[in-house]
């Protein structure tokens, strides 16, 4: 922590009002979550304890993740702090599966109409297809270590802070879009989500690769540096997608286990 | 998985063997990907995490082929889970597959990768020609056993079938 107060008093001001804002939401959207459970809870619904764990240490990944890393440290920092706010905790928020959670806790009415006809909306139909999803995604990364973008958003907060939401959002909006865990108001198939993730994984891998032998333009980071920190995004990178992969097949696994079960159900009172 | 033990999920199914040798083929290539990289990478260290050689084709088509890698090896194996489940593996024609997928990426590694295309190589400042050969005649040998597995099970599900 204590790298982040070496900077000049303004800089240090603005990043502490940015911090305090993110830590203020986390804890509110944190605070909405296990009301929902507990409303559920009390007209005795079900809701798995793993989801609840999965959400808030998402949240906090995200917390450590921005409070932790210095404006202008290492790439190496930079880069596990990315991979942490971009797609180790977006995977770890939508594992528990908040818009399901938000769907039944909500009561019918306007609120609860209002969302569905949001979530039915043109442009988030838009922004769910798995490969648009993919390339706000890792093109925005592209967009940031091939640019200026990077060396721009060292000593600018604001800026540095609009780079990390869009990472954040990118990411949970790819994880969504990929996993499908929530409701969708359209379903894409396994192979198309697969290679979506194909395609994402490969264009992350490449860009990790290509960091490595040329840093971001404008910046001055040590050969070692840039080294360890190409290579973390690469293997951090795969860590993730395997998850990610994971996830949809256990997806697929007990969705069509369950539909094979009901084939039995039916072949069994049907007389042979 | 609970529900599927109080119920047989099993209805009328029979083994399919195509989908047991394209399953179990997908698994042995990702395997010999794998093995590939942790061998040449990891143990021997003949190759680097990025080469001064590798250019715009080869990253992306070492990013490619290491996705689809990691990607093949979770998919094959909850394909391979789903066939165990229904009781539709068959063993003889998975064993086949493995053999063929594993040959088959060695073979597709060495020829297209290697020397048509030229992405990377095995072994770098020293001849490549006797690696080359042991490459692809280790790929070839893979094939050839799976293709006998493949030809052994064809024989054996059909002399069951009929008799």
């Amino acid at each position: 922590m204590t790298p982040a107060h070496v900077h000049p008093a303004p800089a240090a001001a603005s990043l502490g009002l940015l911090e305090s804002v993110v830590v203020a939401a986390t804890l509110v959207v944190a605070a909405a979550y296990v009301l929902c459970v507990v409303r559920l809870r009390r007209r005795r619904d079900s809701w798995p304890c793993a989801r609840l764990i999965s959400f808030t240490a998402g949240l906090g990944a995200v917390v450590w993740a921005v409070l932790g890393v210095p404006l202008s440290g290492p790439f190496t920092a930079h880069m596990a702090q990315h991979l942490l706010v971009g797609m180790g905790a977006p995977l770890l928020i939508v594992l528990g599966r908040p818009l399901t959670l938000l769907l039944r806790a909500l009561p019918p009415g306007r609120v609860r109409r209002g969302l569905v006809r949001l979530l039915h909306s043109t442009p988030v139909g838009w922004l769910v297809v798995p490969p648009v999803a993919a390339v706000l995604d890792v093109g925005g990364l592209w967009l940031l270590y091939r640019t200026d973008l990077f060396a721009e958003s060292q000593d600018r907060p604001l800026l540095h802070a609009a780079v990390d939401a869009h990472v954040l959002f990118a990411g949970l909006l790819f994880t969504f879009a990929v996993c499908q865990l929530d409701p969708v108001h359209r379903r894409w198939r396994y192979a198309a989500r697969g290679t979506t993730l194909l395609a994402a994984g490969a264009a992350h891998a490449v860009l990790a690769k290509s960091l490595y032998a040329a840093a971001p333009p404008g910046t001055a980071f040590t050969a070692t540096d840039l080294h360890a920190g190409a290579q973390l995004m690469y293997y951090g990178g795969d860590v993730v997608g395997v998850a990610l992969a994971v996830t949809l097949a256990a997806r697929w696994y007990i969705t069509t286990g369950r539909s094979l079960t009901r084939r039995a159900k039916a072949a069994a009172v049907l007389p042979r | 998985m609970v529900g599927s033990e109080d119920v047989d999920p099993v209805v009328a199914e029979r083994a399919q063997p195509r989908r047991s040798i394209v399953v179990c083929a997908v698994i042995g290539a990702a395997v010999m990907a794998a093995v590939d990289e942790i061998v040449f990478h990891q143990l021997l260290a003949w190759h680097h995490f990025y080469d001064r050689s590798t250019g715009e084709v080869g990253l992306l088509s070492d990013g490619l082929l290491h996705t689809a890698e990691l990607l093949a090896l979770v998919a094959g194996f909850v394909l391979y889970a789903d066939l165990r489940r229904r009781r539709a593996l068959s063993p003889a024609h998975g064993r086949a597959g493995f053999f063929l997928g594993a040959g088959g990426f060695q073979l597709f590694d060495g020829i297209v990768d290697h020397k048509l295309l030229r992405l990377h190589q095995i072994r770098y400042g020293v001849d490549v020609t006797p690696y080359d050969w042991a490459w692809n005649l280790a790929g070839l040998v893979l094939v050839l056993i799976g293709i006998a597995l493949a030809v052994r099970a064809r024989r054996r599900s059909r002399t069951g079938s009929t008799g």
